[in-house]
């Protein structure tokens, strides 16, 4: 396969340039499969896209384009689990969720295989609308038992989100965001199962969010800061299972909690922290912040998360109301 | 002479006309932010064909046959053909992809020419057989034309589609397969192979012709035969090659996925196209 031609269809899906993107998933499960001869990985064609080039070109027979199959490559991944083998299985998340809901559910999870699905283009971050838009892939996976859900909010985390799919003893979901532009150095970091990270403190209110949001949390919190608004931000990495002790200490110290997600506010993480809250009777301001219950089109990133209210200022929007709330 | 009839009495080299000029309008749809434009100038004979002969007017301006296109990016044959007919103005369809534009590169359903919402591929060919269903269930002697990539075939979707197609004998229906060898990681026969497509089609219960995707007499012909098959649904396997028609740009090739605004010298293809358009017409007047 040609750079040239890797370039272009990367770029194909994400962000339409003639550019080479940052590979930071990939060459982490590349790292990962050279360790631990378990690992093979599948691809339903998007290859690029997926961050798989490189394993496809270096360790080729560890590597299966099944073509544009999604339930197949699941039943695929099944019977290969079933001999032993670690599949990593690659689409898109509409795709990878959606086409192969119960394959996933009768030869994954049920048999608690480990067969780790990894889809790209979460929730609105696609130019292709709603065809390729997973809103309520969390939803879906999280009613799923057996299920875990780690979505990464950057780069940084990448290569955690393999750790994270290999130490949970089944099936995953990693919700992937491949970044549109290089990042700026980084330093890996670490996460753990059914852990948040605290990524600013604040005794105010808190925000729970995950993925593309969480940045845009910590944008509008450095706005609220200014207010005089203190927020704490929690990058909440694994949505399933969820860090509920994290999700009660933020409620006593803080009062007040929103959640910011790329995604459906119908069952995702903010339905799951309002679970969390509801079932030990607590009673205090609260916010969703997400898509509220309809399809998208397609379009930019920031575009798309601004047209949709999921982006720094509908974050501070909800985060001003909550305190008033809380007076 | 024209060997083959239209089915309008259209002449061939009109058709070829169209066709030009419909690879024309792709090129300028796509140069200003890229986008499949190998797809639509490989599909532009098959186009103009479908819109400009075989589906009949329905007296208000739009089709009174029908047409599903099963995947998303081969949106760009259709934008390219009905901004030809009419239906769309060209400064319209320059906005496709850009934040906030109603045209878009996948297209939804109730956009001009879209009938479902396609994109997710292999479900077309299940829909176009829902329809052709109902229209003969309700006397309607339209047909239905469907329009899926060898790509698509990967999906089991497809042949579930077809297999309903095969057992009903849904003869107003016809699948248009774009056999392009082409899918987002690379060549179709490296990658998961679906040939021989034909076969496959007729052991399904279908009719089926294997014919240059890009001859606008085979394609009449192979419409003529479609109409004549009574019994059973009929599928057309379109061999087709990407940038097939704009020879300075079949060395992008390797590229032709997604055509990237810079991986391409779009003045030299539409140069080409309209050196093209000028040598026909001039046929035309002979």
């Amino acid at each position: 396969m040609s750079e040239i031609l890797t370039k272009l269809e990367a770029a194909d899906f994400i962000n339409r340039s003639f550019k080479p993107l940052p590979r930071s998933y990939g060459d982490a499960l590349v790292e990962a499969a050279k360790a631990d001869s378990r690992i093979v990985a599948l691809c339903a064609d998007l290859v690029p896209p997926t961050e798989t080039d490189r394993f496809r070109d270096e360790l080729p027979h560890r590597f299966e384009n099944v073509g544009i199959a999604e339930a197949n490559m699941i039943g695929i991944a099944g019977g290969m689990a079933r001999s032993g083998e670690i599949p990593f299985c690659h689409s898109f998340c509409a795709f990878i969720v959606k086409r192969a809901l119960d394959q996933i559910t009768m030869q994954a999870a049920y048999p608690k295989l480990p067969i780790k699905l990894v889809g790209f283009l979460p929730g609105v971050a696609t130019i292709l609308g709603v065809s390729h838009q997973a809103i309520e892939d969390v939803a879906i996976l999280r009613a799923v038992p057996e299920m875990a859900i780690f979505e990464p909010s950057g780069p940084e985390y990448h290569a955690a989100m393999v750790r994270l799919a290999l130490d949970w003893d089944g099936p995953v979901y990693l919700r992937m965001k491949r970044p549109e532009t290089p990042p700026p150095p980084f330093e890996p970091r670490t996460l753990s199962i059914g852990k948040g990270v605290i990524r600013r403190e604040g005794g105010d209110m808190t925000i729970i969010s995950a993925g593309l949001c969480v940045a845009e949390s910590l944008a509008a919190a450095t706005t609220l800061g200014e207010e005089g608004i203190d927020a704490r931000v929690v990058d909440m990495a694994s949505i399933k299972p969820l860090d509920a002790a994290l999700v009660l200490e933020s409620a006593a110290s803080s009062g007040a909690i929103i959640t910011a997600e790329n995604h459906s506010i119908v069952g995702g993480l903010g339905s799951a922290v309002a679970e969390v809250l509801a079932d030990e009777g607590i009673g205090l301001p609260f916010k969703r912040i997400g898509v509220q219950d309809r399809f998208c089109e397609g379009g930019t990133t920031p575009y798309l998360m601004n047209q949709f209210g999921i982006d720094a200022t509908a974050i501070a929007d909800a985060a001003r109301q909550v305190m008033r709330r809380k007076g | 002479m024209n060997r083959k009839r239209s089915r309008s009495g259209v002449s061939i080299l009109e058709l070829e006309i169209v066709a030009a000029k419909i690879r024309r309008n792709v090129l300028e749809i796509c140069r200003g932010q890229g986008g499949y434009a190998a797809q639509g100038v490989a599909l532009a004979d098959i186009a103009a064909t479908l819109y400009f002969d075989e589906m009949r007017p329905d007296g208000k301006g739009w089709f009174f046959d029908r047409f599903i296109l099963s995947n998303g990016h081969d949106a760009i044959m259709t934008y390219g053909a009905l901004a030809e007919s009419g239906h769309y103005e060209m400064e319209d369809l320059k906005t496709i992809n850009a934040d906030g534009s109603w045209v878009d590169q996948s297209p939804i359903e109730g956009q001009p020419g879209f009938e479902i919402t396609a994109g997710s591929l292999g479900q077309g060919p299940s829909q176009a057989a829902g329809l052709a269903w109902a229209l003969r269930r309700q006397g309607s002697n339209a047909r239905v034309h469907c329009l899926f990539s060898d790509g698509e075939l990967q999906e089991g979707n497809v042949w579930e589609g077809a297999m309903f197609a095969g057992h009903q004998r849904l003869s107003n229906l016809c699948y248009i397969v774009d056999n392009n060898d082409m899918q987002a990681s690379g060549h179709t026969r490296k990658i998961m192979s679906v040939e021989p497509v034909d076969e496959k089609f007729e052991a399904f219960g279908f009719k089926t012709r294997r014919i240059q995707g890009t001859s606008v007499a085979d394609l009449l012909d192979a419409f003529e035969d479609a109409r004549a098959t009574t019994d059973k649904p009929f599928a057309m396997i379109c061999d087709t090659k990407p940038w097939d028609g704009i020879d300075c740009l079949q060395k992008a090739q390797p590229l032709a996925h997604f055509t990237a605004k810079d991986a391409v010298k779009w003045d030299e293809g539409i140069a080409e196209i309209d050196a093209e358009i000028e040598r026909l017409e001039a046929e035309r007047t002979q």
